[in-house]
Formats: structure tokens, sequence, C-alpha cells
């Protein structure tokens, strides 16, 4: 399957544009013919382990150079203004980075400094962001002794409290509570709502499907599915599940007769039950003549709703 | 915890220049390593038994004028040499180990310095550290001895406290680089200050033994390298036995390779290899 380009607005504005951008590490190649174009708002980064997530945010940062292609980042070029581009990007690692001698408040103000803020300047911009991540008097006490969904706010604080126009945020709600998340994800939305784009890299799909208004889908290297969510998840919009159960041989007449009416997307039998997901925008009544017709009984007969799970899991698929 | 209902502010101050940021990487060690108890405390005694005990006895005793082998001496001294290993072991040991151990540095080298800012700032911090030993007490002694001078050459003293603002400057860069790639190799802090010490007490062992089959192997000690190297910064002979070629290998591979060495770990730890 080619690549899935869903975004209809091709006049929309775009901050990240890469055009078949390729990067080897000795003989492996990590990005292979990558494009994207990444709009305002907040980003899905979405893809399996080793697929090219790091790899992509690492050349738009200038940490890795490409063989060929094109980045365009705010109409920068990342091999002649990585500094320019530095200084517009905030980076929230995935794993531990945090010194461990510093505190909470000393580590946001040393590196709003070396993101070019004055020390006049980095001292209350720290306070103001540590208060808008949720971190309280724990700001005065060293890293080491923080809890994981401290150290997430911390590290989301140190990527913001230079006001980029960029950020990425690799698995931000990692080994966060589930209120913890919650709040996470909230203040991703807020950061959003001030006109910047926002990369999110993460395996959790449910908390994807709540903030992202954008998705894109990579695998081996390359993007296999782009564009808005809505436009992602309302290609399952006419899908329908039905369940049947009857005799076996009945049941794959039944099944054979379908997929002569019907666009069936998947058959499955299990106990003298099948379910089979099929597209069918009209009437149902013609469908359950013809499963009376076969003598099958319909036990259900529901919507299928897309999930992004099951968007990333058939783009993967298929793009594999 | 619980998030406040405050919104996400813009920040719409000035940016600093990409060329400065270098500094504040190494106003932060300066800043770290003047709370460590340890530092401090080698400071104050290598400073005191070094510097200050000199600077009474050469003050009171009778002088004409500052002269460029006092100071060579002064300066390259057996004490001298062992608190300023001490103090860079101490300094540089965990300038890049604790960032490969804390992951730290991906935090440094994706913001607008890069890997050559994030070792300047690294390698300006420690310089301005270990200066605290071989700089500022040297210029208070030079400035002291000539204060106190019997003699009208002002000129003459005032060249000899250039020389040894010098050779102060050049006593930390001689012996930092090994330090920080040392401190490179390894991700605990204390490996990297046993290893850096044992690094230049080993280089001194292997250059005892070898210096009684040709006196070119002398050079293989830093601390006479620095000895040597400051008598060319005052402008003093070097004896014969010195060869200058081998001194200026030794000053090179002291220095060079350690930097370059450092330079390639963070390359590779950076690009995830």
């Amino acid at each position: 399957m080619g690549d899935q380009d869903l975004s209809k607005e091709s006049g929309a504005e775009h901050t990240i544009t890469a055009r078949d951008v390729v990067v080897r590490f000795g003989s492996i190649v990590a990005l292979d013919n990558f494009s994207i174009q990444v709009p305002k708002g907040i980003v899905g980064l979405l893809g399996p382990n080793g697929a090219g997530k790091s790899t992509f945010i690492k050349t738009v940062l200038g940490l890795v150079s490409f063989e060929s292609g094109e980045v365009r980042i705010s109409g920068m070029d990342p091999r002649t203004d990585v500094m320019a581009i530095r200084d517009r990007v905030g980076y929230m690692p995935e794993h531990d980075c945090l010194v461990d001698t510093m505190t909470g408040l000393e580590l946001v103000t040393y590196f709003g400094r070396l993101s070019g803020m004055t020390k006049e300047d980095s001292i209350p911009r720290s306070h103001e962001v540590l208060d808008f991540v949720g971190l309280g008097e724990e700001r005065y006490r060293p890293t080491s002794t923080y809890s994981t969904g401290m150290k997430q706010r911390v590290k989301l604080a140190q990527a913001i409290v230079h006001d980029p126009e960029i950020l990425f945020l690799d698995e931000p709600t990692n080994g966060m509570d589930p209120l913890g998340r919650e709040e996470m994800l909230e203040l991703i939305s807020r950061i959003a709502a001030s006109n910047k784009s926002i990369l999110v890299s993460s395996h959790i799909l449910q908390d994807m499907e709540k903030v992202c208004q954008h998705v894109v889908i990579i695998n081996n290297g390359r993007a296999i599915t782009q564009g808005p969510m809505s436009a992602l998840l309302d290609q399952g919009r006419d899908r329908k599940r039905i369940q049947v159960r009857g005799d076996h041989q009945a049941l794959l007449r039944f099944a054979e007769q379908l997929g002569r009416s019907y666009q069936v997307i998947s058959v499955s039998e299990e106990f003298g039950q099948m379910t089979i997901v099929l597209v069918n925008s009209g009437p149902s009544a013609a469908l359950l003549e013809l499963a009376k017709a076969h003598g099958v009984q319909v036990r259900s007969y529901v919507p299928d709703k897309l999930t992004l799970e099951g968007a990333f899991i058939r783009s993967v698929k298929e793009g594999a | 915890m619980g998030l406040d209902p405050i919104g996400y502010k813009p920040w719409d101050g000035q940016r600093t220049e990409h060329g400065r940021r270098f500094l504040v990487v190494a106003e932060s060690i300066l800043r770290h390593k003047l709370r460590a108890k340890w530092f401090l405390a080698m400071l104050i005694i290598g400073t005191f038994l070094v510097h200050v005990m000199p600077l009474f006895i050469l003050s009171m005793m009778p002088h004409k004028e500052l002269e460029a082998e006092v100071m060579r001496d002064q300066m390259g001294g057996g004490l001298y040499f062992i608190f300023e290993v001490i103090l860079v072991a101490l300094v540089c040991s965990d300038l890049i180990s604790e960032d490969m151990r804390s992951n730290s540095f991906i935090l440094y080298v994706s913001r607008a310095m890069g890997v050559k800012g994030y070792l300047l700032g690294k390698w300006t911090g420690a310089m301005v550290t270990i200066g605290l030993f071989t700089l500022l007490p040297p210029l208070v002694l030079a400035i002291a001895v000539t204060a106190t001078q019997s003699g009208s050459d002002y000129l003459g003293s005032l060249a000899v406290i250039g020389q040894t603002l010098i050779a102060g400057i050049w006593s930390a860069a001689l012996l930092i680089p090994i330090g920080l790639a040392v401190s490179s190799l390894t991700r605990k802090r204390t490996y990297a200050s046993v290893g850096t010490f044992m690094f230049f007490f080993g280089m001194m062992l292997v250059s005892g033994i070898f210096t009684g089959l040709s006196q070119d192997w002398s050079l293989l000690d830093p601390s006479q390298v620095l000895y040597q190297s400051h008598t060319v910064i005052y402008g003093l002979e070097l004896t014969d036995s010195v060869n200058k070629a081998l001194l200026g290998a030794m000053a090179f591979l002291l220095t060079v390779p350690p930097m370059a060495l450092v330079y390639y770990r963070i390359m590779r730890k950076e690009a995830g290899k």
C-alpha cells in the first residue's frame, strides 16, 4: 500500500515539512524517503519501536544529519540554521534526563538560561512554568527525590521555559498514574491553545486520541498515514459489526454471500459464533433478510467505531 | 499536586547571543564546586601550604624585584603539582560522567549550544575553578612581592606578573583535558576521580623507572612537562637534557587528544549508537 495522506487542506500552515528525507546509520536506513507536513496544534507521532520517531525528532533538532531530501522548520533549514531552530524548539525526552544535584527550580532556570534567557528573566519565568505544570514547594527539592510524575512535570517545564514555537514531547505520560496522565494531557491542551505546534510521541493511543488534532503514523522509517484525526477515524464511519450464530456450513454460505453484496473487512468464527465487520451505509433490513434466508441467527448488529488503536494497527499492518 | 486553573503564558523577552551561552555552564560549575566541601577543603589547604606561606616569606625577605626564576620554582614545585592534580581530579570527576549517567546532556545539545558549546562550557568552568588555585594565588603572590620590592624596575616585575598569568592559565589547561577525558569514560564520579589521579601518578612512576635509561623519559612525567613548560613561559633557558620537540609533543598529547576523545564520546552518546 502506498503512503496515505488524509490531509485535504493543502493550503494549511505547516510549521514542519520534510520531503523525501533519508537518514542512514551505517547500513541501517532509519528514515526512508520520509515525507511529512506538521500543522499547528497537537500532532500525534505514532509508530512501533524503531519506526524512526526519535530519529525524525533528532533530525529536526539538527542532532542527526540527513543524506538527502529537504526539511524546513518554520521556513528554516536545520543544516544551516540549526541554532535558530533550536531556540524555537522545546524538547521533552522520554527517558530520565534530569540533573540529580539540582532542584527543580534550579534546573528549569539553568536550562532557560541555556535557551537564551537572562538570569533576571529566567528565574520568574521558571516559577511561572513550574506553577503552570503544578509543581509546588517540591521545586526546592533536588530532582533525585522526585516521583516519576514530578519528573515528567519538570521535564515539561524545562521544555517550555523559553516559550518555544514547536514542542516535541516524547512519551509525556510515561509512568504516570491515571490522574497524572489526565493532568499532563490537560497541560498539553493548554499549551496548544497558544498557537503552537506540539508533536507528541506516545504508545498510549487512548491519550493520543484525546488530545491530538492531527496524526502521523510512522513505520520502517516512512510516514505511512498522516492527516487530521477526525479524517482518520471517519474512515470507519459506515463500518458495522454483525455477530451471527448457526450451523457452520450456513455461516460460511452467509459470509460468502455478504462478501458479494458488501465490502467485508474481516470475518472470524469462534465457538459457533461468527463476527463479521463490513461496510454498510444503507439500511439494515436487506442484511437481516439475507441472514434469515441463510438460516442464521443475528445476535447483534452494531456500528464498529474505528479507534485510533484500530487505525494504527491497520496502518502498520498494511504498510508492513 | 493538582493543577491550578492557570493558562499558559508566552514569554517575549530578548534572547542572549548563542556564542555566550557556554558561560552559563561555566558559571554553574563554579557555583556548584564552591559549594562542595571536599573541593573547598583541598583548595584552602593547598592555597595555604603552596601559596600563602611563600607569600609571607618572599614578601618579607629582602628583594630588589620579582624574579622569573622564583615564580617558576613557585609554580613548578612538587606540592603545587600534587594539589593541582587532586583539585583536577575532584573538579573534573563529575563534569561529564554525571551527564552520561543521568542522560542530561540531551537537554544541553538539543539547545542552541550544541556539543562544542557544551564542551567549551565544561572546559571553561573547570578552568575557572582550577584557576582559583593555579592563577589567582600566584598572581596575588607576584603582586605582593612586587609591591614590597626595594628596586625600581617595576616594568620587569610587571612582565613577570604577566608571565605568571600565562603560567597559571597553562597549568590548568595542561591537566584539565585528562580529567575531562577520564570523566567521559565512566558514569561514576568516584571512578573518574581516582582514575584521573592514578593516570598522573602512573605516568610519574613509569617516567621514574625509565629515566635511568634516557633523560628523555623524564618528560613522561606530567610534573616535569609542567615545570619545563613554565621555564619556557618565564623566558628562562631550558637545560640541555630537555628535548624541546619531545616537550612540545608531550604538551600536545596531554591536551589535544584527550579533548578529542571527550568530543568523540559525546558525539557517540548523542547519536545513541
